[in-house]
């Protein structure tokens, strides 16, 4: 199901809520006016706090233990009334900063919920290409000698011939690696031979010597991944990136157009 | 003016209704679960997957105090290898990524110092009404050290028990823990993808009497559909067998599974690895028991020190007290002092020791334990390597130069300083795929390992029959159809075992200098015994056995530069191993221990880059040789009545 553009606005969101908010607290339901000196805890009250207690604790509360909600509620509403009564509020930079950023909360929170299609996704993703770039996949023998001239002598000797000799170092070093994408190419040989590894053409062909930590290889690529960054199996990240993304994008709209009601005169 | 708070209130009643409600989109199914038949997977584990299980963010009580502003999210992003800007400002990143992550806040007062920081100053000082809790909260918005400080004491009082009634009122702790905790899960499955990264729901239980660290990670193998039925059990005022309780409820109850590993056990004053029950009554199998299967895996090695040994309990072993220094003197916040007679039940050989003579004595094995390292980070940033050091936490990240000479007490005695971290351990767990399940199962079954921070590839296959020809084949296949690998169980045949070790160096760090099997076992009249053994080295001829132990390896670092090279040590090391002490009938462990070439420390890397010089004691800490300790193989008679 999509909505129409307006009705993805933060604004209209943040407007539509508040009046029906505005509208449950002018036409009843539980009464928060600071001025009135009654606390009325219904039945429906009641209820609400003894679910919240089941819902943590796995079972009802017993009638001591609602008692004891209900006091706790009281407790804090009576605080709370006389505090903003004594107009606590006011001057309190953290009720300021909580206030702030419960209006960010609200730009964003639809965010959060959003569910991008797939052209958004996929636009996000060609206009971010660069950064999964790490997720290319390549196909490739090696075979690792202790120095260079070892190695140059080893490439040498496959001049022409795709037949794996027993040449080069024992070593636990898989002697290939099928479809591996870059990060697990760097996992296993480290970073100095993934970047190496980018540079060596995939023509089927022995090339190097490529170093790393363990020494030097002789390399043969036999398939490098046409498609650089696949969308389908980055999707789940980029559902990620895009959210965020989203989220700092809906702050900032909703700053501007609230922003674009006042006149900031700053003193030079 | 009444229109605006109207309007106000609605606002935020507005806010509380949409965190309130459901936030998740909808999810890849692989996502949310375990993680099984979502991948293909390898016949055998083949390779280590890295991570961390023990890292804090600013949910945590201490570590928000400290002053972290990073949350999990920010957590998930570095650990997977992005940037991140650190609370102090600087650009993080980690050079290599990590495979997997779990993060493991304080289950107490969970997000309780970043309620309290939030709170409006009238709501503290009507509602709470707690003079030593609004004496936190002015020190915590003086600013970072006023933080520390309000934290320093906050530690104080919880091992002391003394924490103010606010922090304590478990049913507004639950409420707040509750969302705090949904919020995490949904996140955790947000960024878990398997196959590439898998993010692991857990918490840090801090069981802390008198100050003596008992604490445990507890660690799901689940995804939210089932990791949502419970919450984070509180750790004070309970026993740990009130955590195993809660982990078997959640087992019964969810179809799930879950482990938990202790850490810290060096400042535990000996309380970690008792011979008794917690309660100093004699222990019974049904306890031991318990213990073995909730926690199969002991953390030894994070920033706060060391736990493999300590040089009073291993005094042939050259190579011990590796990260000992300043943790060896008291309990975590130092208001209690250590003393030798309480190493043994504070380090992990020692552990694995006692655990041979409890169940020569009741059948059951308490501590036959894998072993791990990770980081313990309260920075929200997994970080463990020695020149990427982002600090304990915020308070000494690298923004605070001269970090490493700073004290760095919890409680009011003197002793500890900065360059007494270590940079961090990880985590290695050899799984046939990164999921969730495959990550959980390594470690259930023990086929784990810790590091300093490095990223070697260790194996150990423990059999009867393996031969050096075994190298020439597919000796990986030879080592699980002829053996069992590390964390596995050998049962005695007359016959010395004998061990496939192979040892590579951290592709992108430092050559490796030994590769050490250490030995521990019951002796002929019922005495532990402990041996360790230099298997495999680099340059074995130039190197001869002295009676002080292997030649050196030398040491490359140049101490004005925080430089070294690989002119020294070896890429690969391997080895067949017989044990030449074997006896019959001898109840036994086999762990290796894979030590580099020296490399600086963070410390000197520190000295380097902002230009200051360490104290002499420091200077000569400067430089370390890094380590591996894999979990160990058992030999053990038959299980009786199985003859």
């Amino acid at each position: 199901m999509t909505l129409a553009g307006w009705a993805r606005e933060p604004l209209v969101h943040f407007l539509g809520l508040g009046a029906l908010l505005y509208g449950a607290l002018t036409w009843g339901g539980t009464p928060v006016d600071p001025a009135s000196r009654v606390i009325t805890v219904d039945a429906a009250q009641q209820a609400q706090l003894a679910l919240g207690f089941e819902r943590v604790m796995g079972r009802a509360p017993t009638d001591a233990e609602l008692d004891a909600r209900i006091e706790r509620f009281v407790r804090e509403e009576v605080l709370y009334r006389e505090a903003l009564r004594l107009g606590l509020d006011q001057d309190d930079a953290v009720v300021r900063q909580r206030m702030v950023a419960k209006m960010d909360m609200t730009a964003s929170a639809a965010a959060e919920i959003a569910e991008p299609t797939e052209a958004q996704l996929q636009a996000y993703f060609e206009a971010n290409r660069a950064r999964y770039a790490g997720a290319r996949s390549v196909s490739f023998e090696q075979q690792l000698f202790g120095d260079r001239a070892e190695a140059v002598a080893g490439l040498a000797g496959k001049n022409g011939s795709d037949y794996l000799s027993d040449a080069g170092q024992l070593s636990s070093l898989p002697a290939e690696m099928t479809d591996a994408p870059l990060r697990e190419v760097a996992a296993r040989f480290g970073q100095q031979f993934a970047s190496g590894l980018v540079q060596v053409p995939a023509d089927g062909q022995w090339h190097g010597p490529v170093p790393s930590g363990f020494g030097w290889h002789i390399v043969r690529i036999t398939a490098r991944a046409a498609q650089e960054p696949d969308f389908a199996t980055l999707r789940p990240r980029i559902a990620n990136d895009w959210r965020s993304a989203e989220i700092a994008a809906r702050e900032a709209r909703a700053y501007a157009i609230l922003r674009e009601a006042y006149r900031v005169e700053i003193a030079r | 003016m009444r229109m605006i708070s109207a309007g106000l209130a609605a606002v935020s009643l507005m806010a509380i209704a949409l965190s309130g409600c459901n936030r998740e989109a909808a999810l890849d199914p692989a996502q949310t679960g375990t993680g099984e038949n979502t991948i293909k997977l390898a016949e055998f584990p083949d390779r280590p997957y890295w991570g961390d299980t023990h890292l804090h963010t600013d949910n945590s009580i201490d570590a928000f105090g400290f002053g972290v502003r990073l949350g999990p999210e920010e957590a998930l992003r570095f650990a997977r290898g992005e940037e991140v800007t650190a609370t102090t400002g600087g650009k993080a990143r980690l050079e290599r990524p990590l495979d997997f992550l779990v993060i493991a806040d304080h289950s107490d007062g969970l997000g309780a110092t970043r309620r309290l920081y939030d709170a409006p100053r009238w709501y503290v000082q009507w509602v709470i009404g707690d003079e030593t809790v609004l004496r936190w909260y002015d020190m915590m918005h003086e600013g970072p050290e006023g933080s520390q400080r309000a934290i320093a004491e906050l530690i104080t009082a919880a091992a002391n028990d003394t924490l103010p009634e606010a922090f304590n009122d478990p049913e507004s702790a639950r409420e707040g823990t509750e969302d705090l905790w949904n919020d995490q899960l949904g996140l955790l499955d947000r960024y878990n993808e398997p196959g590439v990264f898998t993010a692991i729901a857990g918490f840090e239980w801090t069981l802390m009497p008198d100050g003596n660290n008992l604490h445990r990670v507890v660690m799901f193998r689940d995804g939210s559909d089932r990791t949502r039925k419970t919450l984070p059990l509180g750790g004070i005022d309970t026993t740990v067998e009130q955590l195993w309780d809660y982990m078997a409820a959640y087992e019964k109850n969810t179809g799930g599974k879950v482990l938990a590993i202790p850490h810290n056990s060096n400042v535990s004053n000996g309380l970690m690895f008792e011979m008794t029950m917690a309660d100093g009554s004699p222990m019974t199998a049904a306890y031991a028991a318990r213990r073995a299967a909730a926690e199969p895996v002991v953390e030894v090695t994070q920033i706060k020190g060391d736990s493999e040994t300590h040089p009073f309990l291993s005094p042939n072993d050259e190579m011990a007290g590796f990260g000992v220094k300043g943790w060896e003197l008291g309990n975590l916040p130092l208001t209690a002092t250590s003393t030798p007679d309480m190493h043994a039940g504070s380090y992990a050989r020692s552990a694995l020791l006692r655990g041979l003579s409890l169940e020569a004595r009741l059948g059951v094995n308490p501590y036959a334990f894998g072993m791990i390292g990770s980081t313990d980070s309260h920075t929200a940033l997994a970080t463990g390597d020695e020149d990427n050091f982002w600090g304990k936490h915020t308070g000494n990240e690298p923004a605070y130069k001269d970090r490493a000479m700073q004290p760095q007490n919890l409680g009011t005695r003197e002793g500890r300083f900065g360059w007494h971290y270590l940079a961090g351990g990880y985590a290695a767990a050899w799984a046939r795929g990164n999921t969730r399940a495959e990550i959980f199962d390594a470690f259930k079954r023990r086929e784990v390992y810790a590091t300093t921070g490095p990223r070697m590839t260790v194996r150990i296959f423990g059999g009867f029959d393996f031969t050096e020809a075994d190298w020439n084949g597919d000796w990986v296949r030879a080592g699980y159809t002829r053996g069992v690998p590390m964390g596995g169980e050998l049962i005695d045949k007359g016959r010395a075992p004998t061990f496939l070790i192979s040892a590579l160096k951290d592709p992108d760090g430092a050559n490796l200098d030994r590769v050490q099997v250490v030995k521990g076992w019951l002796d002929a009249s019922g005495a532990a015994q402990e041996r360790v053994y230099d298997v495999v080295w680099s340059d074995m001829a130039k190197r001869p056995r002295t009676a002080r132990g292997l030649t050196p390896v030398g040491d490359t670092v140049d101490r004005k530069t925080a430089t070294y090279t690989n002119t020294i040590g070896a890429a690969e090391l391997r080895s067949v191993w017989t044990d030449p002490d074997y006896a019959k009938g001898q109840r036994a462990f086999y762990y290796v221990r894979v030590i580099e070439i020296p490399t600086p420390r963070w410390t000197l890397f520190d000295a380097v880059r902002f230009g200051f010089a360490l104290s002499p004691e420091a200077m000569a800490d400067a430089v370390a040789q890094e380590r591996a300790y894999t979990s160990p193989i058992w030999l053990g008679p038959p299980p009786q009545g199985t003859t």
